[in-house]
């Protein structure tokens, strides 16, 4: 992965590209959609855009924009299958060199951000820009402690938020993901979850990462913890296992690229950090109950681990990195070979992960950055892989 | 045979000494009569009873070979049609998602759908053949047919109960609910129960003492669940209430909210 500029930094705008550029919003309200317009005539000449939105805007404040009406989805919180497969019949359609692709609540990005997405794949050979959000340390929980570990370890990509709602895409990328999306609408799933880092990866195309900046997050419409971790891991889990080919081959990670300090992240370590008593009283619950569930899944050390956790107070409670790890991989491992059924494997996921949120926020709250913890919770992966190719392979000989 | 068979004993009796007393003859001859009717009804019975189990061997057999091949055609079509991807794909987080591949299931269905109809067809043809050249009555093969059909209802009964219960353990768990193996037993042993009745209802076994006593135990596992939650556990209930709608405020963010995150909230997306 490339590094990118800071935010800080003034991207040129779009107007020495001179290209067409697809810009496919996402359904959003009309107050919302005209910031982004706004946001978007500031960084782009207008007869080098399209704008491709379900909503109907008023062309009087931005009569320049060419506006059509692109295909009503449900993308609620990320992109769905459906978004992917429309953004690249669109572009194709309108001839565009490629897509800019804005989630829901993107009207709280800065227009200079919306540039470096935009630029990375008109102006170089990237075919992915992905943003880095300035995300509060107590947000994306799911995302820092198994989407982007996993994804770092498994497919060698550095992108801190693998299933960001904004996208910068080459036209060639558009192609794959949309081929990928059509297994699934095909299918009549037009609302499954693609994960465009994964593809990248296995296509071989350049990925480039930049700062955006804080953004608004929108919500999954089920505030339900079960349902979101389900539907969440469930598909990251499908997407590794048909992946396997790839991911089982060492491949080195790119260089770090420096990023900026995000004023937010050190800022919330200094609040008060919530109870974690709730999670910790879900997690010992659990480990009363779930044993005899988790022992079809973990092994007898991962087991051990889990007894040590649930004994410890809550202000000594640290999950090692390492033991998280082996959880996870242990729960893809039985996720791939069906040791239970799925639907109950990925419910008794759900107090580990919690016990880990706890963790994390005790850790947070002893003066280590949260993003360092973060990285260490990544190296952890990357540093596990081994066991996960090894118990991948040979799952009933391996198995400590 | 029936020739061969008193040769043999004729020739016994010519090698055999000489007997002391005429009526001795006469006894063997008796002798032999017997042993041989008694022979020939066996052979008889045998004789009748063989193509009914030819019968069902074939049956059981041609069935066999129909599961195998209806097994690999099914595997393979639903492999080239991408059925795993069509259940698996979208609903990960369904209940009811096997323990094996769907295209797997499906196909070992079909393989063992074949094979008990095979066998029912081969008893079948069994009892068919047999009756005609019975001269016995026969009670235990209506009953066979019956014991499979409850094997059948007491393996399904067991997966179901086992399924229902992990179900409800994980979901109480997840619930933050403290009795959540006693309601996990509970339901376990629920639809135990209801499947010992149904297999012993199949079997014709007690009659209405089983419909009786399931109706009471039935009847009684249900009103214990229902005092020990709503009269005996009132307290523990409501303090679980209100306890999960406070943890809820605490860290479970309403969706809408922007700027989750900060202060005491956390957000998992």
């Amino acid at each position: 992965m490339a590094t990118a500029n800071p935010i800080s930094d003034v991207t040129p705008p779009l107007a020495q590209a001179g290209t067409d550029l697809l810009v496919l919003l996402a359904p959003m309200p009309l107050d919302q959609l005209e910031i982004v317009l706004a946001n978007l005539t500031a960084s782009f000449q207008a007869e080098s855009l399209l704008i491709a939105t379900p909503d109907t805007p008023s062309t009087e404040t931005h009569p320049a924009l060419r506006i059509i009406a692109a295909p009503a989805t449900n993308a609620s919180w990320t992109f769905t299958a459906s978004d992917f497969v429309n953004a690249y019949q669109l572009a194709q359609k309108n001839e565009a060199r490629a897509i800019l692709m804005l989630g829901p609540g993107s009207a709280s990005l800065a227009s200079p951000s919306l540039s470096k997405l935009a630029n990375a794949v008109l102006a170089t050979p990237t075919d992915i820009a992905v943003p880095r959000y300035d995300m509060s340390p107590r947000a994306g929980l799911i995302n820092s402690a198994i989407l982007y570990p996993l994804t770092r370890a498994l497919f060698a990509s550095r992108a801190r938020f693998p299933l960001a709602i904004d996208l910068g895409l080459s036209l060639r990328m558009a192609e794959r993901l949309a081929a990928a999306a059509q297994r699934f609408t095909s299918l009549n799933q037009s609302d499954a979850i693609i994960w465009p880092i994964d593809e990248a990866a296995v296509a071989g195309f350049t990925v480039q990462e930049f700062d955006v900046g804080p953004r608004v997050s929108p919500q999954p419409a089920e505030t339900d913890l079960n349902a979101i971790l389900a539907r969440v891991t469930g598909s990251l889990f499908a997407e590794i296992d048909a992946k396997a080919a790839f991911w089982q081959r060492s491949r080195p990670l790119p260089p770090a690229r420096n990023s900026v300090l995000h004023p937010s992240t050190t800022d919330a370590a200094a609040d008060g950090a919530p109870a974690i008593g709730p999670m910790l009283e879900a997690f010992r619950l659990a480990y009363t109950n779930l044993r005899e569930i988790w022992s079809l899944v973990l092994p007898p050390n991962s087991l051990l681990g889990l007894k040590r956790l649930s004994a410890t107070e809550a202000a000594d409670f640290r999950m090692p990195d390492n033991l998280w790890a082996r959880i996870v991989f242990d729960f893809l491992l039985a996720y791939r070979l069906r040791t239970i059924n799925r639907g109950h494997l990925l419910g008794a996921l759900i107090p580990l992960y919690l016990a880990w949120v706890a963790s994390h926020i005790n850790v947070s709250a002893s003066g280590v950055n949260p993003e360092d913890h973060i990285e260490g919770v990544a190296a952890a992966f990357e540093a596990e892989k081994p066991y996960l190719v090894s118990r991948w392979r040979w799952p009933d000989r391996f198995n400590p | 045979m029936r020739y061969a068979l008193a040769t043999i004993l004729q020739s016994v009796t010519d090698q055999a000494p000489q007997p002391v007393y005429v009526d001795n003859g006469s006894i063997w001859h008796h002798m032999s009569d017997a042993l041989h009717q008694s022979l020939y009804r066996v052979l008889s019975l045998l004789i009748a009873i063989l193509p009914g189990i030819l019968a069902f061997f074939v049956a059981l057999a041609i069935f066999t070979l129909i599961g195998m091949a209806l097994s690999a055609v099914l595997r393979r079509v639903l492999t080239w049609i991408k059925f795993d991807d069509r259940l698996a794909r979208d609903r990960v987080n369904g209940d009811w998602a096997p323990s094996t591949a769907p295209s797997e299931l499906v196909a070992r269905i079909s393989f063992w759908a074949c094979i008990l109809l095979g066998l029912i067809i081969g008893v079948s043809a069994f009892d068919a053949s047999y009756a005609t050249a019975a001269t016995l009555p026969i009670s235990l093969l209506p009953y066979l047919t019956h014991a499979v059909g409850a094997i059948f209802l007491l393996i399904a009964g067991n997966l179901v109960a086992r399924f229902l219960a992990r179900s409800v353990l994980i979901g109480a768990v997840n619930a933050q609910l403290q009795y959540a193996r006693f309601l996990s037993l509970g339901v376990k042993w629920l639809v135990l129960v209801l499947t010992a009745a149904m297999v012993l209802d199949h079997l014709q076994v007690g009659g209405n003492v089983v419909e009786l006593a399931f109706g009471i135990l039935f009847g009684g596992i249900v009103l214990t669940l229902a005092l020990a939650v709503g009269l005996g556990s009132r307290d523990l209930v409501s303090r679980s209430l209100e306890s999960r709608s406070e943890r809820s405020s605490d860290h479970m963010a309403p969706p809408a909210t922007p700027n989750a995150g900060t202060g005491d909230s956390i957000r998992h997306f």
